[in-house]
């Protein structure tokens, strides 16, 4: 395992080597430790099964006619055409 | 009902006069067009971020009416203090804002507002620093199940809502909305290593909440 502890792999690494910004030295000794600590294994995988899992918080369908309800709102409130 | 698309068209670049014959306005011209009571600048801003707003307000408010009704107040805001406008921001920016205050406003009404403290749900360690035995769990096989996972998203969106809105609306644009780092930071007023540490500690607290709801007993020869 290298020198780094799971604390540092997480909390001051993980965000730069998911982003693809970590030099290739650093992120060698970041595979190392990843492989041979199976709690950051699992880590990792449930990072990113957040992110995934916040995908889905944007609506698969919209309202067809919400152009117009918002305009029809708008022009209502407004007091007068928008 | 339709499908959501992706990215809103995009508008040509900001210039200080008007489109071009045939050219779309951009985001700066409907500015300046509304602000002058023209009603076809309003519409055209409607037609372009309807549905971006409506995504946005889903996401806060988890429910088709509400994210509607959301919606519309947004676009009633905006008629109403386009004039606050400051012309050398980004629209999209200010105007996201405003979407999302208008969301989490609605939502509080529906939900007492709480604020959790986010340090007391990031992931804990062990005196020499490796993760302590609780963080074993992987709950990720279950998000293959749809049900699940967007069972698991609308809790997610609850822990979400939970947050300082310094943490929130770093979340819920990046990883929500999926904004560049760049907008993200314009929008916020942050730079973009101010940003990636919000977002990181936002991740690793949903993360976190998430972990705590699907607990499941820790693999064979973890510590316990």
């Amino acid at each position: 395992m290298s020198d780094w502890t799971c604390k540092q792999v997480i909390l001051d690494l993980l965000i730069e080597y998911e982003d693809g910004e970590m030099e290739s030295q650093e992120r060698v000794l970041f595979e190392r430790h990843i492989e041979m600590c199976p709690p950051c294994v699992h880590f990792l995988t449930t990072y990113r099964a957040t992110g995934r899992t916040l995908k889905l918080l944007k609506p698969e369908e919209i309202p067809a006619d919400l152009a117009q309800s918002v305009l029809a709102f708008v022009r209502a409130r407004a007091g007068r055409k928008a | 009902m339709s499908r959501v698309g992706g990215e809103p068209a995009k508008a040509a670049p900001s210039g200080p006069v008007g489109p071009g014959a045939g050219a779309e306005p951009s985001d700066l011209d409907l500015v300046r067009g509304i602000k002058a009571g023209d009603e076809g600048a309003f519409e055209k801003m409607v037609q372009r971020y309807h549905t971006r707003v409506y995504s946005l307000s889903y996401g806060v408010l988890r429910n088709a009416e509400d994210a509607e009704e959301a919606t519309q107040d947004t676009f009633l805001t905006l008629y109403r203090k386009i004039g606050t406008f400051d012309e050398s921001k980004k629209f999209f920016s200010w105007f996201y804002r405003v979407a999302l205050n208008q969301a989490y406003s609605r939502a509080r009404r529906r939900r007492p507002a709480l604020t959790v403290p986010i340090d007391d749900y990031l992931p804990k360690f062990a005196s020499d620093g490796h993760l302590a035995s609780a963080d074993f769990s992987d709950w990720s096989p279950s998000i293959e199940d749809d049900a699940i996972a967007r069972e698991l998203a609308g809790r997610a969106g609850e822990f979400i809502s939970e947050l300082s809105p310094a943490y929130r609306d770093a979340i819920w644009m990046y990883d929500v909305e999926g904004m560049s780092t760049a907008d993200v930071a314009e929008t916020l007023e942050i730079s973009i290593p101010a940003l990636k540490s919000r977002l990181h500690r936002a991740r690793l607290y949903v993360r976190e909440r998430l972990s705590a709801i699907s607990k499941l007993p820790a693999p064979d020869g973890a510590p316990k």
